[in-house]
């Protein structure tokens, strides 16, 4: 081959290659993402609805289901890249407050929301600086307390970026005034809840990497810390996603019962006394159960149950579970198809 | 051109050598190959057959050329197919990578990378016009270095993805590290035969890319800072003009250091120093463009 014909042959031979890759490379779809049910989860003050959000392409929207199962109903779907969770019902049942989660290329957005049932509008009540994980209505309905974080950030190579500097604050839902009600700035705190008579909030938080339970006194700074006695399996004190009983008399929580033969944890429910302390393991799914709620005039409550905790994608399902331990039901949910399928 | 004339081209055109000694190898050759004609003609040959003959004896015009090139500059044409060939496959896999497990394909990158490693084949190839033009041959290698320390400095992926690339893309800029101080000390065709003058020279050349590389890392991380600072904006080429600016000097620099190697190491720190000194301080100047 004479150098002219080398030299031709190598040009046309990198621009197909150029050509052949750009094309590849274009029809390389990015990823659907994460398509299933998302994990919080929270029972109609009637015990009629569950909410949830569901997950399509990782946006989230927020759906309901009778609480023995059927045919979804989309209460609202967010704009593309956006994503609600965490919903709350109202102790009237006609609004859920929400977060809505999206990201620019600056930065992450957590805002609380509120959906109006009758109306089928979403209000946003504040415009927080910071990052709102989670919100719990005052039992008579006129408050809103939510937890806030300062600073999406990492703080550990485990765990990756996450909201941390937590503080708990207070809406008035008439006025729509804000008030802030600790100054913790702590590490972590979730699963806020407002006891029944209205007068004390409980909340998780950690300290010294061992989870917590604070109850606090809403009017003043007093509060006390609850640690769960038990068998669990993990050496450090793990509490997660704590629900108090509607009598204000028990609490269910979820933790470390056991390990797999890859020393993977196996979280299961329990119920603790909140006179003795003592908890006690009251599911046997032996895969990763978290996020219990409990029925607000029955004896039993909805747990979500991961089936692929140690995979790469949760695989999410709801399920009714018996206070005594004895019964349970998955809650089969028949998703509505969605527009264009 | 006859037969011979034609042998020998064909010859020299596997070869790097630059113009003086092209001319010089050209007669040498042709001359050899005009005795070997005479030789067999009075033997008996005719004028044809004696030319055939004089050039069978004289073997394959390609793989004499590649001969006569591995003799005088040995590993140099190989080096270059190596790192062309090299900065291509790395564009074919780094690519591949981005778009089916980071989902993020950049086919502007791919053109830059495909553009610089076919540039440093293309002289592989063209070996006789590379060694004619040593200093075109210069700039493709320093894009080429300065391309894959950019990429070195800016893989992304998971941490094995990281240190896979980021080995791969370190033996490129090494390979071309060493092809330029090779091709300078090439260039130089020292006719001196005092191994202790070649020492010095070659010593002169690695001392006068250490500044190069250096006039780089500074600019580059000027125009790091810059954008990170003040934004993209035309005024950021400034910061890249030390390295334009080291480059033409570097020019005269290569025959100066074949001549005088030790005077030139001291005039090659000046110039690289001005080099950034100059631009750095047209940006700082212009009021509100910098600090």
């Amino acid at each position: 081959m004479s150098l002219k014909m080398k030299n031709i042959s190598f040009i046309i031979g990198m621009l197909l290659l150029f050509f052949v890759l750009w094309g590849t490379g274009s029809l390389a779809e990015a990823p659907e993402g994460f398509t299933g049910f998302g994990q919080e989860t929270d029972i109609s003050p009637d015990d009629s609805e569950l909410v949830f959000s569901y997950f399509h392409g990782d946006d989230s929207a927020l759906y309901t289901v009778p609480v023995d199962g059927g045919k979804a109903e989309l209460v609202k779907k967010p704009a593309e890249g956006k994503s609600y969770s965490n919903p709350t019902f109202s102790p009237d049942g006609d609004q859920i407050a929400f977060i809505e989660k999206w990201k620019t290329d600056e930065r992450r957005y957590y805002q609380l929301r509120i959906f109006n049932r009758k109306r089928q509008t979403i209000e946003q009540r504040i415009n927080a600086d910071g990052y709102v994980t989670e919100a719990a209505f005052s039992p008579n309905g006129q408050s809103l307390y939510f937890l806030k974080a300062d600073v999406f950030k990492s703080y550990s190579s485990i765990t990756g970026a996450r909201p941390h500097e937590f503080d708990i604050f207070r809406m008035d839902l008439t006025s729509g005034e804000t008030e802030q009600l600790t100054d913790k700035k702590a590490y972590t705190m979730s699963s806020l809840e407002v006891t029944s008579d209205g007068k004390q909030l409980m909340y998780r938080t950690s300290q010294k990497s061992a989870d917590q339970l604070v109850v606090r006194s809403i009017d003043s700074n007093h509060g006390k810390t609850i640690v769960p006695e038990g068998d669990f399996a993990s050496d450090s004190r793990i509490i997660s996603s704590p629900a108090l009983s509607p009598d204000g008399k028990q609490m269910a929580f979820t933790s470390v019962a056991t390990k797999d033969e890859n020393g993977t944890f196996i979280y299961e429910a329990f119920k603790m006394d909140m006179e003795t302390k003592q908890a006690k393991q009251m599911t046997s799914f032996y895969e990763h159960v978290t996020n219990p709620v409990f029925f607000h005039n029955q004896d039993k409550l909805i747990v979500t149950v991961d089936n692929n905790f140690a995979g790469g994608e949760p695989d999410n399902s709801y399920w009714q579970v018996s206070m005594d331990s004895e019964e349970r039901h998955r809650v089969s949910i028949e998703m509505p198809k969605e527009k264009g399928q | 051109m006859n037969r011979l004339k034609k042998h020998v081209q064909k010859m020299l055109e596997q070869t790097q050598s630059a113009n003086g000694e092209r001319e010089e190898l050209w007669e040498e050759l042709l001359n050899h190959l005009e005795e070997a004609k005479q030789h067999y003609m009075d033997e008996g040959l005719t004028e044809k057959q004696a030319e055939k003959r004089a050039i069978a004896e004289f073997g394959n015009s390609n793989s004499a050329g590649h001969q006569l090139q591995e003799a005088m500059y040995p590993y140099q044409r190989g080096l270059l197919y190596v790192m062309g060939i090299g900065t291509i496959l790395f564009g074919v896999l780094y690519f591949v990578n981005a778009a089916f497990l980071q989902h993020d394909p950049i086919p502007v990158w791919l053109a830059i990378q495909f553009f610089t490693g076919s540039l440093i084949t293309l002289a592989a190839i063209n070996i006789s016009f590379a060694g004619r033009y040593f200093y075109l041959l210069h700039l493709a290698l320093f894009a080429n270095v300065i391309w894959n320390g950019i990429n070195l400095l800016t893989i992304q992926g998971s941490q094995w993805q990281i240190i896979i690339f980021g080995i791969y893309a370190l033996l490129l800029v090494g390979m071309g590290i060493v092809a330029i101080i090779r091709n300078s000390y090439f260039s130089s065709n020292l006719i001196d035969n005092k191994q202790q003058k070649h020492g010095l020279v070659l010593t002169s050349y690695i001392v006068n890319l250490l500044f190069g590389i250096a006039v780089v890392c500074v600019s580059l991380f000027f125009l790091w800072a810059y954008f990170f600072a003040m934004g993209r904006s035309l005024f950021a080429l400034l910061t890249v003009t030390p390295i334009l600016i080291w480059i033409i000097i570097y020019k005269f620099q290569m025959g100066y250091i074949a001549r005088k190697p030790l005077i030139s190491m001291m005039t090659g720190f000046g110039f690289s120093v001005l080099s950034i000194a100059v631009p750095l301080s047209v940006l700082i100047l212009i009021p509100g463009r910098w600090l």
